[in-house]
């Protein structure tokens, strides 16, 4: 197991790296931030002060060991745009990311779970169809569009919540909702798929055979092993939900990450970036590994046999599927955001 | 849903085991991550839906968080909205209603010669930390924002390279020296906000000690900036106890947290945010033009610069694109600053005399079918695409080949500040939105016309020398001069085709009183806010 989890450790930790030095050439290569942060009339003396002061004089490879040689000192620099530690603003930011994705996908777990294993009961049974059409809609319908709805409806006409904000329980709903939906369509259709196979295998036949209730025989046999595709795409849609709330973070004034690394982006703010790239690349280094290790003790044929039996030595992986997580923490588009 | 009642074997017990690892890693991120986003309660008194009553809470909610509340870089536009005449005080004020300078912290100044300037300052002020305002404290505001190397905002736009000689002569005067006569100096002090003689002249402060009628509570950052009324204000108390503001980005949730109940003020909404009637629209300052760079053809020959004026249907702009609500423009300020010229016309809509021009021009050997790049910032205000591509197409139609290219702020400013790009394909066209806060053209000529202005593509030195004329003037002459200087540009330039002056829209919530102004936008003085 040991063995497994470092190799996966270290093929996961290049990704990281390659981003983190991606993103540093890549800023550097939009531009200038002068001149979005003096006067339009600031004299060439004080652009050449704001250059210098900044390091942005040297050549990229230069200001690059500067920053890794800062990381080891655990200074990712200040931003530009507010003067603040560049990690404090990251690190202040992401917890409020984590929550909503966190929240978001226990809650989708759960529906998901409920909603797929009903419909799997009578495959082309009304229910079934009806959540298929509910999960294909929830899973297709853009995020912006349904939060301004949401805001619509719930804050405006009913007035039952408030429209964006982080004051108080209610103010989670309408970002939660939103964000949901696109886990809970996709995890509906894995559930749903893998439990119509497993109803289907002899072992089901058998324990009811045995006289065993349909409740147990979906919860304790069937569902048990739907779980691990399951866990798989729920990973996936993590990972995807903690780079990806830009929209919904915008719209509701949630203070992540997601809309502090916009921002970063349309200021130029360097050190901020890097800052927010790095931490989002490593907690989705960490839950990669989480989901890996989740996978393998869920799959007996992913488990490693290390010495059970005492006949071999650790072997990482026995079986030939190969976990398909992803282990390229991505970062998030840019495109459509406006100034 | 695991649990079971019978034969429970090894290997289920694993699998229970992984399933509750696999669902607490998840729910263990939540606890955690501890509460940064739920501790933010000690503002929900603020948050919920009640109205105000005076005395309560003033809720604000503006388009985007401040970077800072630094006094010295006020003059942006999100740090100013908060920090201006409502936690910090300038000396001399501004009336963006009457253009007149009023007093603040100096309660009078006088010069003689338009070089030594001598302020009288107000007795009995304080500072929210309690300490005392004196000359001392305004010699040092002065130091540091203008003659220091803290590389404020208000340096470069406000002062420019000149340093200014201050001294404290006694607790309550000041003097203070230009290096040649400066007749708008204390127009110019009106943008620097008074912060104590202790403040760092080194850093920049995130938090300023001020002498407003709000004094500076807590910076949730990433959350809301709450303020309360400060005690020991020396002027009149204002009608509310606390401020809160907040900031979202989208103006449709802006205005929705007006109708719903959650804010009272608004800032920079625009009519198709849904905010009904309690959008409040005002003339805000800001002028939209092109400038056209003549370095390149088409543009190398007046006559197409002029072309492109005949060719935009300014008047049908405003009414479908801006609901009737702005106004023609021809010239880059609006009326109430000095120096707009009241008898300027606006270059009429005229098709047929566009194309003709362009003909005359290709006649001459100028090659009109050369590209021109029409360089537009993305949401730089509202339907600004749609502006582009009218404004593309009504050029087509004069015979000009113009391309339409939308980029981000950090891009276009590139192309907005000098040096500009060189090697874009084409000549260049820039869509500029100008906002003139100060009330005076001097602040937008010296950048926009002059030969080397910092956002101007050229200019001639007959401009230049009535520009010098009209900034070392006074009174009427001062008027007068900068009135040529825009009928110049328009007869003899033509850098400019200018299309709308601006309205803006806040929304103000049916319980407060609030009466927009020209400068609203940059400076949303809280104490003028009243409940209904």
């Amino acid at each position: 197991m040991l063995t497994y989890l470092r190799k996966r450790i270290i093929s996961s930790a290049l990704p990281l790296v390659v981003v983190v030095v991606g993103v540093f050439a890549l800023a550097r290569m939009t531009g200038n931030p002068a001149s979005l942060y003096l006067p339009l009339n600031a004299t060439d003396a004080m652009r050449a002060d704001f250059i210098a002061k900044n390091g942005l004089d040297q050549p990229v490879l230069v200001q690059m060991a500067d920053y890794f040689g800062g990381l080891l000192r655990l200074d990712f620099g200040t931003s530009l745009r507010t003067g603040e530690d560049a990690a404090a603003m990251a690190l202040r930011a992401f917890p409020a990311t984590l929550q909503l994705a966190a929240t978001t996908m226990v809650i989708a777990i759960i529906l998901a779970i409920i909603v797929g294993s009903a419909a799997a009961l009578k495959p082309n049974g009304l229910l079934d169809r009806l959540a298929s059409f509910v999960s294909m809609a929830a899973a297709s319908i853009p995020d912006f569009w349904l939060a301004i709805v949401g805001i619509w409806v719930f804050a405006i006409y009913l007035g039952w919540l408030p429209t964006s904000g982080v004051m108080g329980a209610a103010a989670w709903v309408l970002p939660v909702a939103t964000l949901l939906m696109r886990p809970f369509g996709a995890l509906v259709q894995v559930i749903r798929g893998a439990m119509v196979t497993s109803l289907s295998e002899p072992y089901i036949k058998l324990a009811r055979s045995k006289g065993a209730s349909e409740y147990r025989v979906v919860t304790a046999h069937a569902l048990r092993n739907a779980a691990a595709p399951a866990l798989t795409v729920a990973g996936d849609l993590t990972v995807g939900l903690v780079n990806g709330a830009v929209v919904v973070e915008t719209i509701f004034g949630w203070p992540g990450i997601g809309k502090l690394m916009i921002d970063s982006i349309l200021q130029r703010d360097f050190a901020v970036l890097q800052a927010c790239v790095l931490i989002t690349a490593i907690a989705i280094f960490i839950l990669n590994i989480l989901i890996d290790l989740g996978y393998a003790l869920l799959d007996p044929r992913v488990r490693p046999t290390a010495g059970a039996r005492g006949k071999r030595k650790a072997r990482t992986i026995t079986s030939t599927t190969e976990p398909t997580t992803p282990s390229e923490p991505t970062v998030p588009a840019v495109t459509g955001a406006n100034a | 849903m695991f649990l079971s009642s019978k034969a429970t074997t090894p290997v289920t017990r694993t699998r229970r085991l992984s399933m509750a690892v696999a669902a607490g890693a998840l729910l263990g991120v939540t606890v955690l991550s501890g509460c940064s986003v739920a501790n933010s309660t000690e503002a929900s008194s603020s948050g919920g839906s009640g109205a105000p009553a005076a005395g309560g809470t003033l809720r604000v909610v503006l388009q985007q968080e401040p970077p800072t509340l630094e006094a010295c870089e006020s003059n942006l536009t999100s740090t100013g909205v908060v920090v201006r005449s409502t936690i910090t005080e300038p000396l001399i004020e501004r009336n963006p209603t009457t253009g007149e300078l009023e007093p603040k912290l100096a309660t009078e100044w006088t010069s003689s010669d338009d070089t030594n300037w001598t302020l009288k300052l107000r007795e009995g002020v304080k500072f929210h930390d309690g300490s005392d305002f004196t000359a001392e404290d305004a010699a040092a505001t002065i130091d540091r924002a203008v003659n220091g190397k803290l590389g404020c905002n208000v340096e470069g736009y406000v002062f420019g390279d000149d340093d200014l000689k201050v001294k404290a002569v006694d607790a309550t005067t000041l003097t203070v020296t230009a290096p040649k006569a400066d007749p708008i100096l204390p127009l110019r002090l009106s943008f620097l906000e008074v912060v104590p003689a202790e403040t760092s002249a080194t850093e920049k402060v995130r938090e300023p000690i001020g002498t407003g009628p709000y004094k500076l509570d807590k910076w949730d950052a990433g959350q809301s900036i709450n303020a309360s009324a400060f005690a020991d204000y020396w002027g009149e108390a204002p009608a509310f106890d606390k401020a809160n503001y907040q900031w979202r980005s989208e103006g449709s949730v802006r205005a929705a947290m007006i109708t719903s109940g959650e804010a009272d003020i608004a800032t920079g909404l625009s009519p198709e945010d849904n905010i009904g009637d309690l959008g409040v629209s005002y003339p805000n300052n800001e002028t939209v033009a092109l400038r056209m760079h003549a370095d390149k053809a088409p543009f190398t020959d007046i006559k197409v610069r002029q072309a492109v004026n005949y060719a935009i249907d300014k008047e049908a702009i405003v009414a479908s694109l801006y609901g009737g609500r702005d106004k023609v423009a021809a010239q880059l300020v609006p009326e109430g600053v000095v120096g707009h010229s009241e008898e300027l016309a606006a270059w009429p809509y005229d098709p047929e005399k566009a194309k003709a021009l362009v003909e005359e021009a290709k006649a001459a050997g100028v090659d009109t079918s050369a590209q021109i790049s029409l360089i537009v910032r993305t949401a730089q205000f509202p339907k600004i695409e749609e502006l582009g591509q009218v404004i593309q197409e009504q050029l087509s139609q004069a015979g000009l080949n113009v391309k339409l290219k939308m980029l981000e702020t950090s891009q276009h400013l590139t192309y907005q500040v000098r040096p500009f790009p060189t090697d874009d394909e084409g000549a260049i066209m820039l869509m500029t939105q100008h906002g003139n806060q100060a009330g005076d053209a001097a602040f937008t000529v010296d950048q926009y016309m002059t030969s080397k202005g910092a956002q101007s593509a050229f200019g001639t030195p007959e401009l230049d020398k009535l520009i010098a004329t009209a900034d070392a003037a006074t009174g009427d002459d001062r008027q007068g001069a900068f009135e040529k200087v825009f009928s110049y540009q328009n007869e003899n330039v033509v850098q400019f085709a200018h299309i709308a002056h601006q309205t803006g829209m806040l929304g103000i919530a049916g319980t407060v009183a609030y009466t927009p102004n020209s400068s609203s936008g940059d400076e949303l003085r809280l104490a003028e806010v009243t409940a209904k």
